[in-house]
């Protein structure tokens, strides 16, 4: 486990040294600067129209966290399932084309140096969107009414976990994507694929094709939508941080044997 | 150093190394021959633990490849047919990574990084980004990468294919001093593929034939060469008998 670091270090210097890092980060922050701008524009109509309508009970329950930063965390998880596996597309099938696993495979690492040291690359990388995605609830903190209806910091700091969290999941299962195939585009869009389905399992839930209630069950929880749902409400439930464990340790596994198959082949 | 034993790699029904045995002594260079796709990759890349061996077994500097993979791996310098390189970065940073993950420890690094540089002629282009290089430095890095942690064996697949004549000299001899190196600087074993025959002449003193994945030669240079028959006709001999063989049967 001691080169866990050393991988995960030279991946990450990889991406940072390629354009394709700057072009995630600058797109993402853009597009945070945008989701945030609308949100709140949207935020300040929903109030204005309630106050004409002079419907107070409703005034009274909107707050910053349920209206603004909430539907922000959403749109920001869904630029992760964009922006997720063009990092991590070339993580494993960029090895393969490079030739370099051939120079990892014969060092003295393990399986598991790899793929963790690969996957702490990815968690390192997506902890820099969760930077810019906590930036915008900081600024309400700053300039935001801090008396009825301003943010809660718990459910902001438990929201953003839940992004996190799930740029972590989808890190993952990109990792896993690239490991299948040596060119990156076959990885980018299995990736967005994969992530597709993850994402759509719930609609597909609500379509009352699934049949029993159980299985409609479990295909709400195998999306991790309902998940950020419930950090985002500042539940801090062990059942949803399991969820994202073992969705993460899932995909690693998967991984490593993916890349030890073709050793054996 | 290098022990094989009955190494047979199968993909599917097709054999491409069939139960191959050597030994390779401290300080020995060996040429390892056979026309292409005789199965000199699968055997360096069995010796290297890239490909798992179906049958047999290997061992390496006295760890075997199945009962201590992490030791095996570590007493050996490896250099694919093509060299494992990562084009965006540095030279230096390229071998210090390599360094790290062969478990060259933390205080010895920047002076085997160096040592590994000055040996493979790279001091001029250490800053120089991989991808800018021409074919010769890559292979000289890919070299580098090699025996940057001071392996007790060499493993080196095609190492002067797509050199110009000079850098071929200049491999060679950085082989040849690897293998029988000045006062301080520990010994190599080193065994090398080629289908080129001057090249196991001038570097090589045993030499290991094999043949659609059998071991048809293993014997010292100088025995072959006793009775006054050139490399050339062994190798013609011993890549075409088969063919001889079934023409006279049939």
């Amino acid at each position: 486990m001691r080169h866990v670091t050393s991988v995960a270090g030279r991946e990450l210097r990889g991406l940072f040294v390629s354009p394709v890092a700057y072009a995630v980060l600058a797109l993402f922050a853009v597009l945070a600067g945008v989701f945030f701008t609308l949100t709140t524009v949207a935020f300040n109509e929903g109030i204005l129209r309630l106050q004409q309508f002079q419907a107070f009970d409703q005034l009274a329950q909107i707050n910053l966290n349920d209206h603004l930063i909430g539907p922000f965390y959403d749109s920001m998880a869904f630029m992760l399932m964009l922006l997720i596996p063009a990092i991590t597309m070339g993580f494993f099938a960029s090895e393969k084309t490079n030739g370099t696993d051939e120079l990892l495979l014969t060092s003295p690492l393990t399986m598991w140096d790899v793929v963790l040291g690969k996957f702490l690359a990815g968690v390192v990388f997506v902890a820099l969107l969760g930077l810019i995605v906590a930036a915008y609830p900081a600024i309400l903190f700053l300039y935001a009414d801090q008396t009825a209806g301003g943010p809660e910091l718990g459910k902001t700091v438990a929201g953003l976990l839940g992004v996190v969290l799930v740029g972590w999941t989808y890190a993952a299962i990109g990792i896993f994507a690239s490991s299948l195939t040596r060119s990156q585009v076959v990885a980018f869009l299995l990736t967005l694929v994969l992530l597709v389905i993850l994402i759509i399992l719930p609609f597909v839930a609500d379509m009352g094709v699934a049949g029993a209630s159980e299985a409609r069950e479990l295909l709400r929880y195998l999306s991790t939508e309902p998940h950020l749902a419930e950090l985002r409400k500042g539940v801090l439930d062990s059942k949803d941080i399991v969820y994202f464990a073992v969705m993460i340790a899932a995909f690693l596994v998967m991984t490593k044997a993916a890349v030890e198959s073709v050793r054996w082949r | 150093m290098i022990e094989a034993k009955g190494l047979s790699k199968r993909y599917g029904d097709v054999v491409a190394v069939d139960d191959v045995s050597f030994e390779v002594g401290k300080g020995e260079v060996v040429g390892f021959l056979g026309p292409n796709g005789a199965g000199k990759t699968t055997t360096m890349r069995m010796l290297t633990g890239f490909v798992p061996p179906t049958d047999g077994t290997a061992v390496i500097a006295g760890h075997d490849i199945f009962g201590d993979p992490i030791a095996a791996r570590r007493a050996v310098g490896y250099l694919p047919e093509t060299p494992p390189l990562y084009p965006e970065m540095t030279v230096v940073s390229y071998l210090s990574y390599v360094a790290t993950i062969k478990d060259v420890p933390r205080s010895g690094r920047r002076e085997a990084v160096s040592r590994a540089l000055e040996r493979c002629g790279l001091g001029r282009v250490r800053h120089q980004v991989i991808g800018t290089l021409s074919k010769g430095f890559r292979q000289r890095v890919g070299l580098a990468q090699a025996i940057v942690h001071d392996p007790a064996v060499l493993i080196l697949d095609e190492p002067t294919v797509g050199l110009d004549p000079l850098q071929i000299r200049e491999i060679r001899t950085l082989i040849r001093e690897l293998a029988a190196p000045e006062q301080g600087e520990s010994q190599h074993t080193v065994i090398l593929s080629t289908h080129i025959l001057p090249e196991v002449e001038a570097i090589c003193r045993r030499v290991v034939l094999i043949h659609d994945g059998r071991k048809v030669v293993d014997a010292p240079l100088a025995e072959l060469t006793a009775g006054g028959r050139t490399l050339d006709e062994i190798f013609a001999r011993e890549t075409t008998r088969d063919l001889a063989d079934e023409e006279a049967s049939s």
